[in-house]
């Protein structure tokens, strides 16, 4: 009985990696980086979804977009765009940053219920 | 922008030079040959160059997830190596096949760390007021990371044989942990797995942003809001690694009794 139940829960774990990846249209936000600012720098989603982030940076500098409250980091490119996925969160305030130019880069995502 | 540039060149250093110390410690106690970490950072500042330079054709691979997927790439490969390491420091006169995993190790490591200080400091190249407060700022956090792998090779080595291998085989552990628990993120910032809210927030405890909240990254993967599978990967990945270890130092110990 015992040895049936591990690979159950196995099986589970793994489809729920393919199922929860495939099904349902993901929102998309766009931001700029541009002269080192977000454009926006702030944006709002909806709790316990999963967003998706498209960031384009227009300086010719590469610019690495990060959030240690979203646990993300990535390196965007110069003249290139760069996508994240977030979420799902929880309702709150999650700051995020350019690490390549943090006095100027800085931006926040409001998770909050329309 | 001159501290600004010795904390992300110290912070890409640091990996590197850490894993790079703890190994090259290892093979102090174990009399091995420490001619592969010359040829591991002239390999690595070359493959940094490279990957640097194709990061343009890889960021666009998979929709745009193809950075995740290479560092998940390079992550699985360490965690793997130092796996080896582990468990090839039991066997006699296995010093060559030690080595190289060393060697892959510390390229891999260089690599991936390598590569954002170039896009970085590259960014720079065409602003020159800004470009010598780079340099600068960046050899300041250079040195500053190069000297804590100094640091931990000299802690390690300065210990008896056996409490250095059973610290070096710690830090490894914890290290390689921690590289398993962000490929696990990196997989689900590229969606491939899919996101969750995270499972506890420690951030009023330790913050990641303070010094030891750094530290801690560094050495462990500290994270204050890790997700569910980031845990549960992290958890599976140590016990593998811990049998490894006790198996690894208890025929040490063993041997070195019949010696």
């Amino acid at each position: 009985m015992n040895k049936r139940i591990v690979p159950r829960v196995l099986y589970g774990f793994i489809l729920g990696f393919v199922i929860s990846s495939s099904v349902s249209a993901t929102p998309v936000y766009e931001i700029e980086i541009r002269n080192h600012l977000f454009f926006p720098s702030e944006l709002t989603i909806p709790p316990n979804t999963k967003v998706k982030l498209l960031i384009k940076n227009s300086d010719p500098s590469a610019e690495e977009f990060e959030s240690y409250e979203l646990n993300r980091e990535k390196v965007i490119l110069g003249h290139s765009k760069g996508v994240v996925f977030i979420g799902p969160l929880e309702e709150g305030v999650y700051p995020f940053f350019g690490e390549f130019f943090p006095k100027t880069a800085q931006g926040k995502i409001n998770v909050k219920a329309e | 922008m001159l501290i600004n540039a010795v904390i992300i060149i110290l912070r890409e250093v640091l990996e590197a030079s850490l894993i790079m110390g703890v190994l090259l410690a290892i093979c102090q106690h174990y009399e091995f040959s420490r001619a592969w970490a010359i040829k591991a950072v002239f390999v690595g500042l070359i493959g940094s160059a490279v990957y640097a330079a194709n990061l343009p054709l890889i960021s666009n691979l998979n929709d745009g997830v193809g950075q995740e997927i290479s560092n998940v790439g390079i992550y699985a490969l360490i965690y793997i190596f130092v796996l080896y390491i582990i468990y090839g420091l039991r066997i006699k006169n296995n010093a060559h096949l030690i080595t190289n995993a060393m060697l892959v190790c510390v390229v891999m490591a260089i690599i991936r760390e390598g590569a954002e200080i170039i896009v970085f400091v590259e960014g720079f190249s065409s602003v020159p007021d800004l470009l010598t407060p780079v340099l600068v700022g960046g050899s300041i956090g250079f040195g500053i990371g190069a000297s804590m792998g100094v640091f931990m090779y000299y802690l390690v080595s300065s210990l008896s044989f056996m409490a250095g291998l059973r610290l070096s085989l710690l830090l490894l552990t914890l290290m390689a942990g921690g590289m398993v628990s962000q490929a696990v993120q990196m997989l689900q910032q590229a969606d491939l797995i899919t996101g969750q809210l995270p499972i506890w927030d420690t951030s009023a405890y330790i913050n990641e942003q303070s010094l030891l909240g750094q530290m801690l990254f560094a050495f462990m993967g500290y994270e204050s809001t890790p997700t569910p599978y980031q845990v549960v990967f992290y958890m599976l990945s140590m016990v593998f690694i811990i049998t490894f270890m006790l198996g690894t130092l208890k025929k040490i110990k063993i041997m070195s009794a019949h010696d």
